[in-house]
């Protein structure tokens, strides 16, 4: 059994998310007071650089995809919850906003980035949803296949 | 043929902002397509139990707390067929689940349970129908479970000493 890199050293660390390869780990730390995510080279222990999350918290419920690629997670928008995937590879991020302006409260991405479960409240009950992403991403499958030219460096 | 707005009559300019309004409408849609629900899928979801939460995907599977009549329990759903699949000696009436996780191939299941005034962490592997409790070392509370693709690395939220750690367990092949 290990802890997880610099959790001697680190603040508390909650909510973790370990990629499909077990090469990456998402974890939201304490960021001055403000819960934020923070994604990890395993291999390594060195933090890798997020584009699209360093504002909006709290953030909560990060979730990725095989390769680490697709970095998923619900953020805090105004009063509302907006569950947002960071692609590590193109730079772009794809908010996620729900059909009948509901907000998400855990979410779950599937390993290739294919589908997203996310779980709602709707009358008082908790629900789950799923959503197809196949329009919209690229998949992250195992071996790391690109299938488009990135515009950052995935691992830096 | 073209006109400009002040040559228009109010009715044409009106049809002219309903079809602005129109694109306007159809690009919003565009914009929101990222999130296409799988209706079958949610249909079936929504008449398996009263509540679900904790959701956790693997490639074909979607693991989750389900709540019957008043009582939750884990629930493990095949994608393919949207069909829950047994999960012989997990469910414990005498339990309470806290937290789930499924491997990419649906084989393992990571729990966090309550039972019997202690919070266990579990791995269930489905094809051996076995349950084994894995400790934790130093000693803590588990809370919130991750497994990888292969079920074979573990990250777990653990309270100890006041704080939250996350534990990395590598488990057995």
């Amino acid at each position: 059994m290990e802890r997880a890199p610099g959790g001697l050293l680190q603040r508390s660390q909650q909510d973790p998310a370990i990629s499909g390869n077990g090469e990456r780990l998402a974890v939201i730390v304490d960021q001055r007071g403000r819960p934020t995510v923070q994604l990890r080279d395993l291999r390594n222990g060195k933090i890798l650089p997020l584009r699209h999350f360093s504002r909006h918290q709290p953030h909560s419920s990060p979730s990725l995809s095989w390769n680490g690629r697709y970095l998923a997670l619900i953020t805090q928008r105004g009063n509302r919850r907006l569950a947002i995937i960071e692609d590590r590879l193109s730079g772009k991020a794809h908010p996620l906003p729900l059909p009948g302006g509901r907000d998400p409260v855990r979410l779950s991405l599937s390993p290739d980035a294919r589908q997203i479960a996310l779980q709602v409240a709707d009358q008082g009950q908790w629900r789950v949803e799923i959503f197809d992403l196949s329009q919209t991403l690229e998949s992250d499958r195992p071996g790391g296949l690109r299938q488009s030219t990135p515009s950052t460096e995935l691992q830096r | 043929m073209s006109k400009t707005y002040r040559s228009m009559r109010p009715f044409e300019i009106c049809m002219v902002v309903v079809a602005t309004g129109l694109v306007g409408m159809s690009m919003t849609a565009c914009e929101n397509r990222a999130l296409k629900p799988r209706q079958d899928l949610n249909g079936t979801l929504r008449q398996s139990a009263s509540s679900h939460r904790e959701p956790s995907l693997g490639q074909l599977w979607l693991v989750t707390l389900s709540n019957r009549q008043g009582r939750e329990r884990i629930e493990l759903i095949d994608l393919r067929n949207r069909r829950p699949v047994p999960l012989p000696g997990l469910n414990r009436p005498d339990a309470q689940p806290i937290s789930v996780s499924v491997s990419a191939d649906g084989e393992r299941l990571a729990v966090v349970q309550q039972h019997a005034d202690q919070t266990e962490l579990l791995l269930y592997r489905r094809s051996l129908g076995s349950v084994q409790r894995l400790e934790l070392n130093p000693k803590g509370v588990p809370r919130q479970v991750s497994l990888n693709g292969s079920g074979r690395i573990l990250a777990v939220q653990v309270s100890r000493d006041g704080r939250w750690d996350v534990d990395l367990i590598r488990l057995p092949g």
